[in-house]
């Protein structure tokens, strides 16, 4: 099994939108999508994320780390969600990527442990 | 070369991919498999002018490659390294092993296997064309970065890259499901034709003819289609490329220059190649329901094969090609379709007939629309607005010999 973490990106407002029909098919979306991954493999987290315009971001700038208003990078797409999962390989996490609602494009990152590194 | 060179060529062309293929499924190392065998293949130069070539000279590149993986292996389990392992169907094939009676199938299935994962979709088309060639061809790196224009470190880090991917993302060494299987195979195709394509025409650069890659893609596809035989893209393919790569001796003149079709010699043409294409063509396969893909493939060699069998430039039927290209344009609405249909309809119909076919075409960057435009246009007698197209697409054209050819187009008007 390998672990992957599915970025959901996606243009801002779809959901906010939606009347409860739309609403109901991102539901329903997202049950094909959980109900396939624990069918082939595993999920190990999920989350939906508040919108891009909420996020703070700290980056150490000349050696001061100085915070900001806004996401690290401005796109017209962006994160609004993630789920943490194991699976088999590439091919079962683009079919399960494909499960997901139409508006998203999922980006799908193998996860990597670093040698050496140990949590405290 | 010697006998023993010779005979390690041979065994090196034909079973490289297969070779790989095993050594694949047996060790999952994608990094060292391929150094492994390269390696035998070195020790098989030295040993065997020496030695003799083996009974079986696969089966001893096999071994010796082999051993050097084990080698490899064995130093890394001392120093503790953690390599991850390509992700493989194992399960799955061995619930298969239990119905399936021939082991034969199984060979053949890994060679499929890599193939499926050199050509995934995840890869870049680019990425996807480097690996076929090294992983199931053996080209080396060195040929395949001559063969598309860049440094060999260049090359070599792309397959490197290409590799990692491969590894790090779980693109399995595998075969999918029958139901999606079609469309893989479509994915094979289309990278083996971009192969061919970069080999048939570049667009820059002073070597007009690739004729190397362009076999090279055409020997992609013989080994896909000889473990998937009837697989419509890739007959219809086959038979496209076939009757492209037959004009290759005709198409270069003196000096490199381009030769045109209407100006080849059709005696050069490889006759032999013409008619296996002929009978790919009408293969019962293609006569069924095919995919759109595949349909655009097969529309594509009618229409080169009009030109094969056409005695002389003056038998050509236009009239047929134009239909071909009417079906080819509802497939594929590209410019390039568009182009082309242009010029069959000129052909047909005469050049104002062309010219207006060609009203709105635009292709981006390339000199092409600018360079049919001027020829017409010089055919319809008018010249001053063909010396000013011809200007146009001698500006854009980035090929050497292209070139060439239009500054003397240009020049010869009246």
């Amino acid at each position: 099994m390998k672990r992957y973490i599915l970025f959901l990106a996606y243009e801002p407002g779809g959901w906010d939108a939606g009347d409860e029909a739309v609403r109901q098919q991102f539901f329903d979306a997202h049950h094909a999508f959980e109900t396939f991954v624990n069918a082939r493999g595993r999920q190990l987290g999920s989350a939906a994320l508040a919108d891009a315009d909420i996020a703070t971001t700290v980056r150490h700038t000349d050696g001061v780390a100085t915070v900001s208003d806004g996401p690290y990078v401005e796109t017209v797409e962006f994160v609004g969600g993630y789920y943490d999962v194991e699976l088999p390989d590439l091919d079962t996490a683009i079919e399960a990527a494909s499960l997901l609602p139409r508006s998203y494009a999922v980006e799908i990152r193998p996860t990597v442990t670093i040698e050496g590194y140990e949590s405290p | 070369m010697t006998d023993a060179g010779l005979a390690l060529e041979e065994v090196v062309r034909e079973e490289w991919g297969r070779l790989t293929s095993l050594l694949l499924a047996q060790f999952r190392r994608l990094d060292l498999v391929e150094d492994a065998l390269a390696d035998a293949v070195e020790a098989a130069a030295r040993r065997w002018p020496e030695d003799g070539v083996p009974l079986k000279p696969a089966a001893w590149l096999m071994t010796t490659a082999r051993r050097r993986v084990i080698d490899r292996l064995r130093a890394e389990s001392m120093a503790q390294r953690k390599v991850p392992l390509l992700v493989t169907d194992v399960e799955r094939q061995e619930e298969g092993s239990r119905t399936m009676a021939d082991p034969g199938d199984l060979v053949e299935d890994d060679l499929l296997r890599l193939v499926l994962m050199c050509t995934h979709p995840a890869l870049s088309a680019e990425s996807a064309c480097a690996l076929a060639l090294r992983l199931v061809l053996g080209v080396s790196t060195h040929d395949i970065a001559r063969l598309f224009l860049v440094t060999e470190p260049t090359m070599a880090a792309r397959i490197t890259r290409a590799k990692k991917k491969v590894v790090t993302a779980g693109i399995p060494f595998a075969v999918p499901a029958a139901d999606d299987l079609p469309a893989r195979l479509e994915t094979v195709a289309q990278t083996a034709y971009l192969a061919f394509t970069a080999g048939y025409a570049p667009g820059s650069g002073p070597d007009l003819l690739r004729v190397e890659l362009a076999g090279e893609a055409i020997r992609l596809v013989r080994v896909v289609l000889g473990l998937r035989p009837g697989e419509p893209a890739l007959v219809a393919l086959l038979a496209l490329m076939l009757l492209q790569h037959s004009r290759r001796d005709a198409r270069v003149g003196d000096g490199g220059r381009l030769v045109l079709l209407d100006d080849q010699d059709r005696g050069r043409w490889r006759r032999d190649e013409i008619d296996e294409a002929l009978l790919l063509l009408s293969e019962p396969v293609l006569a069924g329901p095919i995919s759109p893909v595949a349909a655009a493939y097969v529309v594509q060699a009618r229409i080169a094969a009009e030109h094969a069998t056409a005695a002389a430039p003056d038998d050509t039927r236009w009239d047929r090609i134009v239909d071909h290209y009417d079906v080819l344009v509802q497939l594929t609405p590209s410019p390039s379709a568009r182009l082309a249909r242009a010029v069959a309809v000129a052909q047909a119909d005469g050049p104002a007939a062309g010219l207006d076919a060609l009203e709105g075409i635009e292709i981006i960057g390339s000199h092409r629309v600018d360079a049919v435009r001027a020829e017409l246009l010089s055919r319809a007698g008018r010249v001053a607005e063909a010396r000013t197209a011809y200007d146009a697409a001698i500006s854009t054209c980035r090929n050497d010999a292209e070139r060439a050819h239009l500054v003397e187009r240009r020049d010869r008007l009246a």
